[in-house]
């Protein structure tokens, strides 16, 4: 073989064995970040996966799988009461998620809007539902409606819920609204809307993915919300979490997995909605906004 | 498209006494101005001189404090935004970013409920006259700058208001392209014959463009006329210094003329309210400063050649007559090939001007 035989073949053999080394290790990607990705997926969806797949098991065992069987589930949806709870937690849900996220949406608007003393104020009152630890904010509700002899009910429970969730609405629809510019919708007035019709047509749909992604997180809080549900809730019906933690303590009965199997699935159908609604009314750029792709 | 409600020739905006204050500070004192329906008027100033301030108060945006705004002879303190028959075209476009071109020129013509088939020749004409035609439904986010500037032009002009009030239009765009639509927006404005009201802190692109300028500082109105007026005939030391290049040289007024603070005893005409031994200004644009060739009449005078900057079609001399006393002057390059070589730095010559050249402001 000639030394110029060498010389050309020389930089190929060079180049793969850079393109082999980049793939393997790129220096932004380190290899026990994989590591960290699947413990973290383990810890996250193995408890879930085995209370999804021991929520079918044909017998009470909560250590072994013996067989196929849907009679947990049957067991759940015939109780009245646990069929009452879950009715209960889903009005909550959403209960909460409609009136929070437009008290929550109003409040933002006030606050970016008003250039009062008060305006700034509130600003920093507002915060203060996210800091409180929600023993606290659930047992304040309960002296509250003791104090002023409101008799517990769902209601109850719905009012410090919307409480407690207007402060998450608040922040992330005011972050998205003093983005925008003001210009816009002075072009609106502009162009012959009333300020009604710049709020409807202009406004809202540039906030709508914010309204959106905090109306589900205010459910998906609510929705399985124990310790505030536990100081405001009223003898029955009681909500779904509730109603587990007193059924446990007559011992832990395979019905648990099923009910919770269910409370997830209808979590994950809420999300599902919320991805697909902006895909079905083609308006893709609102869903990357959800799911966190939005680049512009 | 002819421009609904403004009378031909008739006013088409008039500022009575128009104060506006933002707490304490006045951003608009005492203004009193009239611009007639199918001109291209501009309000130059430097920025935070009231100029946008006025232009909001046209498009309702803001209240003045004092006086009244009027439109078409209306005077429109009651009449909404959405009520007044101006359009604006904003500095930052401000366009509806969820809705493509069509439905960003559409927008006013759905508010006013102009019929359906109406609404798409109107937009397409529209677009054609800004060259947009094939981007009805480019999201603005698919733009570029020009572009955007064209769809608020469009989305403005398609209702064909009586007066379009535009704040900067061009300020966002890069060099080429601002003269290019610096051209556009003229020959649009000549074809549609709207009033318009042009909002720039851009000498240059007020000159071009305007039939008018009103000339603003700290509030006020220092100066309005025709563009050659304001350029050629300054009357406040604040224009001269605003509009263009101009030599400011100190100088006290005495029998015959002015004495420069060189010592010299210069001719020139003298305002009548300023008597001997005010201070004034000597205004010269530096295109009427002659180097060496001078002829009999001129004011003669000498200077150090401390700086020469060739700048393509001309070339800028800077020349010290004393101590702290320069002038600038732009020597065209059409005669020699090179102006920069026909004197050398700290060479004395004779600087001069026509004494018609020279104006005297207080």
């Amino acid at each position: 073989m000639s030394t110029q035989g060498w010389a050309e073949r020389l930089p190929v053999l060079g180049r793969r064995a850079t393109r082999r080394r980049r793939r393997r290790r790129g220096f932004d990607r380190p290899r026990f970040l994989r590591a960290f990705f699947w413990i973290f997926m383990f810890f996250t969806f193995a408890p879930l996966a085995i209370v999804a797949l021991f929520s079918f098991n044909s017998t009470p065992s909560l250590q072994q799988f013996d067989g196929f069987s849907l009679q947990w589930y049957d067991e759940f949806l015939s109780s009245a009461t646990l069929r009452e709870s879950l009715m209960a937690s889903v009005e909550i849900g959403l209960v909460t998620m409609v009136v929070g996220t437009v008290l929550g949406t109003t409040l933002a608007f006030a606050l970016v809007r008003a250039r009062s003393r008060v305006a700034q104020a509130s600003n920093l009152v507002m915060l203060i539902p996210l800091v409180t630890p929600e023993i606290v904010a659930g047992a304040s509700a309960l002296v509250l409606f003791a104090q002023i002899g409101i008799e517990l009910s769902l209601a109850t429970i719905m009012i410090a819920e919307i409480t407690f969730s207007i402060s998450f609405v608040t922040v992330i629809v005011r972050a998205r609204l003093s983005a925008l510019n003001r210009e816009v919708e002075e072009a609106a007035l502009d162009l012959g809307a009333t300020r009604m019709q710049t709020i409807r047509l202009i406004v809202l749909p540039a906030l709508w993915p914010a309204i959106l992604a905090a109306g589900l997180l205010i459910f998906a809080l609510s929705f399985d919300d124990f310790v505030i549900a536990f100081f405001t809730t009223g003898e029955s019906p009681t909500p779904l979490p509730v109603q587990i933690y007193s059924s446990i303590r007559f011992g832990v009965r395979p019905t648990i997995n099923a009910i919770g199997t269910s409370m997830l699935l209808i979590s994950f159908l809420i999300l599902a909605v919320a991805v697909l609604l902006p895909r079905l009314l083609g308006r893709r750029e609102e869903e990357n906004v959800l799911i966190g792709r939005d680049a512009a | 498209m002819s421009p609904n409600g403004a009378k031909q020739n008739g006013e088409a905006i008039r500022f009575e006494g128009v104060t506006k204050r933002f707490g304490d500070t006045t951003a608009v004192d005492d203004l009193n101005l009239t611009i007639r329906s199918g001109e291209f008027f501009s309000l130059l100033g430097p920025s935070g001189c009231g100029k946008t301030t006025t232009l909001r108060m046209v498009a309702g945006f803001e209240q003045p404090t004092e006086g009244s705004v009027h439109l078409a002879g209306e005077p429109v303190e009651d009449v909404p935004p959405y009520r007044r028959n101006v359009n604006t075209v904003f500095q930052s476009y401000a366009l509806f970013e969820h809705l493509d071109v069509e439905g960003n020129v559409a927008f006013g013509l759905k508010r006013r409920k102009v019929d359906k088939d109406e609404i798409r020749s109107r937009v397409a004409e529209a677009l054609e006259l800004v060259q947009l035609t094939g981007r009805e439904h480019s999201k603005p986010a698919q733009l570029s700058g020009g572009q955007m500037q064209r769809v608020a032009l469009a989305r403005a002009l398609v209702n064909q208001p009586s007066v379009l009030l535009l704040d900067e239009p061009l300020g966002a765009l890069d060099l080429k392209l601002r003269k290019q639509m610096q051209v556009e927006l003229k020959e649009i404005q000549r074809e549609v014959g709207i009033t318009f009201l042009y909002v720039t802190h851009d000498q240059e692109e007020a000159l071009a463009m305007s039939d008018r300028i009103a000339v603003m500082d700290q509030g006020v109105v220092q100066q309005s006329g025709p563009p050659e007026e304001i350029y050629e005939t300054p009357q406040k030391t604040f224009v001269a210094g605003f509009i263009g290049v101009s030599n400011l040289l100190p100088a006290t007024v005495e029998d015959g003329g002015i004495r420069l603070a060189t010592g010299q005893l210069v001719h020139a005409t003298v305002p009548t309210d300023c008597p001997a031994g005010t201070s004034v200004h000597c205004s010269v644009r530096p295109e009427k400063i002659i180097l060496e060739d001078l002829e009999d009449g001129m004011v003669s005078l000498e200077g150090e050649i401390v700086e020469r900057i060739y700048l393509g079609t001309t070339t800028q001399v800077i020349l010290e007559l004393g101590p702290n006393l320069r002038v600038i002057s732009l020597e065209q390059n059409t005669d020699r090939s090179r102006a920069d070589d026909r004197w050398e730095i700290g060479e004395r010559i004779k600087v001069g001007w026509r004494p018609e050249h020279a104006l005297v402001l207080r």
